[in-house]
């Protein structure tokens, strides 16, 4: 799974941190999803969709190994 | 009971099964409970005379009590991540017990017997010991994964 959440929250000039507190969990949960290493639940990442203010499909695409 | 009513109650006993963890506070609760153990034990092992088994065995199981506390308490900043770094710990934690419990006894048998001529008989380890090296390698993989992430 590839993402574009670095790119999402540039947009919105947040921080990791301030991109935790909004969805409740660390900042180090931001880091690891935007590097791919760490999925995110449907639920996460339905919240980070109502922070980003666009649809999940926006920012997670399948990669060719999913 | 509607049919519902009756799949909500299902659904929010499973999630309380799957989302147990006691407060953070019990984290700190299980350190103090294992410095105060190891330290009678030290005084238990050079400070008190005579018999002393069953204030060994006493505090043998206080330290696994901490550990355990330590082990199930809930992290400072919990979410997602960390309940599943979480898992994965306790799954390296449950095959390093396995493979412990297989090999230790050959190991120490072949020790014993390498450096004595009649050295230990052949015996099984204690569950004290699988328990203690299990809590062990949870809390060390789950705070190396966490400084992973």
């Amino acid at each position: 799974m590839e993402n574009t959440i670095k790119v999402e929250r540039a947009i919105l000039n947040l921080t990791q941190g301030d991109l935790a507190e909004k969805i409740g969990v660390s900042r180090q949960t931001i880091n690891s999803i935007e590097a791919n290493r760490y999925v995110p639940s449907t639920v996460l990442a339905l919240k980070l969709s109502e922070v980003f203010g666009k649809p999940v499909n926006n920012f997670f695409k399948l990669s060719s190994d999913d | 009971m509607g049919k519902q009513n009756y799949i909500e109650c299902e659904r929010r006993g499973l999630e309380k099964l799957i989302n147990f963890r006691l407060p953070h506070n019990f984290y700190t609760i299980g350190m103090v409970i294992i410095g105060a153990a190891i330290v009678m034990m030290f005084v238990r092992a050079f400070a008190l005379e005579g018999d002393q088994n069953v204030l060994k065995e006493v505090l043998r199981k206080l330290l696994l009590v901490g550990m355990l506390l330590m082990s199930i308490a809930k992290d400072k900043d919990e979410d997602e991540m960390v309940v599943k770094l979480r898992m994965q710990s306790y799954t390296y934690a449950f095959i390093a017990g396995v493979v412990y419990a297989l090999i230790m006894p050959f190991v120490d048998y072949g020790v014993s017997n390498a450096l004595k001529a009649e050295g230990e008989a052949f015996h099984d380890i204690g569950d004290f010991q699988v328990l203690l090296f299990m809590l062990m390698i949870q809390l060390l993989c789950f705070h190396a994964l966490k400084r992973m992430r």
